[in-house]
This record gives structure tokens, C-alpha cells and sequence, in this order.
């Protein structure tokens, strides 16, 4: 259809006559533009001034955070100097920390520790018995006979020990001081002291340190799983 | 004129909206760190001591 320039005029002059008089009240015209204000401002505020000052926002936050970092990368970058020194210092007895703490249950080497010092100590090692342990550090199996072995921590781990010894008191105590000084970390949970069966004193005026006694220990040493 | 107080109305409402949206839009970026996660595991402080006495206590402890 062909455009008919001259009905369009017509047509859109009839409706602009026809929207004069209501642009001519002083209340109409006052309404609109406060209402094409409020909506100017709103289009604007929403697609021009925010993207503005988020983006100027987000500047000044990149800038205050990057400043933190560089602080906080700087102390982590003088304390790890300061622990390489430390270590440094250690590293030549750093391999006491595996004896005291294996990363695996050596019950072997504790177990020769313990005759080593009952040895030193004079007294008789009559029994020793370690407790189902673990040969590759994993958990004992729940079903196994060690319902003391126990996991202290995520990592590290313990098993029991049972020994008895014989002895006079002074070499009992020289053997507890040995095991309290001994540097695998091993620690008595249970203890039970009492004379020797069918060995009466030698005689009535024999002392207690003279007297042979049996001193049944129930120990706990830990190792660590890594 | 009843017409023009409900337009009113509702150009005043949308604009007390936009301007608690991009207020909100504003304190969220603000309030909201820049520094990834990876960053920020980074940046945990370390404690440089470490506790010679105790290791030189357990080196002073006896190998039988």
C-alpha cells in the first residue's frame, strides 16, 4: 500500500490538536515532567551512574586489597626466612624427632630398648609382651586382640606394652627413671608392685630394698602415621 | 487528573527502588573482596618459632 503522505499529516495533526488541550492545564504539564523526571533519573541512575561508581568502588576495594597482600605476603615471605634459619639450626638433630616419635610402630627397637635397660638397670626382664601392632603403621584390624591400641589423633597412633620385671627397689627405680628418660615416647598407664612369690627375705631384718620384687608395667608409646 | 497522581506514584516508587537497588549494588561491591580464594590461601600468616627447647629435651633423653 502506498504512503499517503497527505492522510498521515492530516490524521496526525487531528490527534496532536486533540492532545493540546490537555498539555495546555498547568497540572498536566506540571505531573508529566515531574513524572518523566523521576523516570529520567531512575533510567540514568540505573544504566549510567551505577556501573560508574560500581566500577570506582570496585578500584578503590582492588587497591586497599592488593596493598593487604603485598603486607601479608611480605611477613609470610620474612617468616619463612626466619624458619629456614631455624631450621638451619635443627637440621643436625632433627633425626631425634624420628626416634622419638617413628613413622611406623618399631616395636622391634623398642622392645630391644627395654632389655637394654633392664639390663642396665640389674633388673630381670621376665616378661615382655607388645601388644597386636601394626608391622606398616596401618590400623590394627578391629577384630584383633588389642583393644587398646587406639588412635590419639588423625595421625598419630599408639599400641600397649606388658612387662614385668624383678629386681631390688633400687634397681626397679633406676629401671622406671630409665623408662621416663628413655627417648622413644613412652608412657606407663598402669603399674602393679609386689613382692616375689616364694622367695621369702633372706632374713627378718632385711630391708625393703633388699627385697626381690616384682614390678608388672603396663606401657603405651606412640608413633606417628605419615 | 486521578490518571496523573497514579503515575506519579508509580514514577516515585520506581525510583525509591532503583535507588535502594543500586545502593545495595554499591555496599555489595564494597563489602565484596578481590582476592581469590587461592590468594587468600596463600597469604595464612605462618609461625616462623619452632620449640628448639623441646627438640633439644628429647635429644638430652637416652638411646638404650
Amino acid at each position: 500500500m502506498a504512503y499517503n503522505y497527505k492522510t498521515e499529516l492530516g490524521r496526525y495533526r487531528r490527534y496532536y490538536q486533540s492532545l493540546e488541550p490537555i498539555f495546555n492545564k498547568t497540572s498536566s504539564r506540571t505531573y508529566t515532567s515531574v513524572i518523566f523526571s523521576f523516570l529520567a533519573v531512575s533510567l540514568f541512575g540505573w544504566y549510567a551512574v551505577r556501573p560508574t561508581i560500581q566500577t570506582i568502588l570496585y578500584l578503590k576495594r582492588e587497591i586497599t586489597d592488593n596493598t593487604l597482600v603485598d603486607k601479608q605476603m611480605e611477613d609470610k615471605i620474612s617468616a619463612l626466612i626466619e624458619t629456614q634459619a631455624y631450621y638451619q639450626q635443627i637440621e643436625p638433630i632433627l633425626p631425634v624427632l624420628d626416634q622419638a616419635l617413628p613413622p611406623n610402630p618399631d616395636a622391634v627397637p623398642l622392645v630391644i630398648q627395654l632389655r637394654n635397660l633392664a639390663s642396665d638397670s640389674g633388673v630381670l626382664l621376665t616378661s615382655l609382651q607388645p601388644a597386636s601392632t601394626p608391622l606398616l603403621g596401618k590400623n590394627p584390624t578391629k577384630n584383633s586382640t588389642a583393644p587398646t591400641s587406639s588412635i590419639v589423633s588423625s595421625k598419630q597412633q599408639s599400641y600397649d606394652l606388658t612387662v614385668s620385671v624383678q629386681g631390688s627397689f633400687k634397681n626397679i627405680r633406676s629401671f622406671l627413671s630409665g623408662i621416663i628418660n628413655m627417648r622413644r615416647v613412652t608412657t606407663i598407664t598402669g603399674m602393679t608392685l609386689s613382692p616375689t612369690k616364694g622367695e621369702p627375705s633372706a632374713s627378718p631384718s632385711s630391708t625393703l630394698s633388699e627385697n626381690i620384687l616384682q614390678l608388672a608395667l603396663r606401657l603405651k608409646t606412640y608413633y606417628l602415621v605419615e | 487528573m486521578e490518571n496523573d497522581q497514579d503515575l506519579l506514584l508509580i514514577s516515585i516508587f520506581t525510583f525509591f527502588t532503583i535507588t535502594l537497588w543500586v545502593t545495595f549494588e554499591l555496599l555489595k561491591t564494597v563489602k565484596t573482596t578481590t582476592v581469590s580464594q587461592s590468594t587468600q590461601q596463600v597469604v595464612i600468616p605462618l609461625n616462623p618459632k619452632i620449640d628448639i627447647d623441646t627438640i633439644n629435651t628429647i635429644a638430652n633423653k637416652q638411646v638404650y
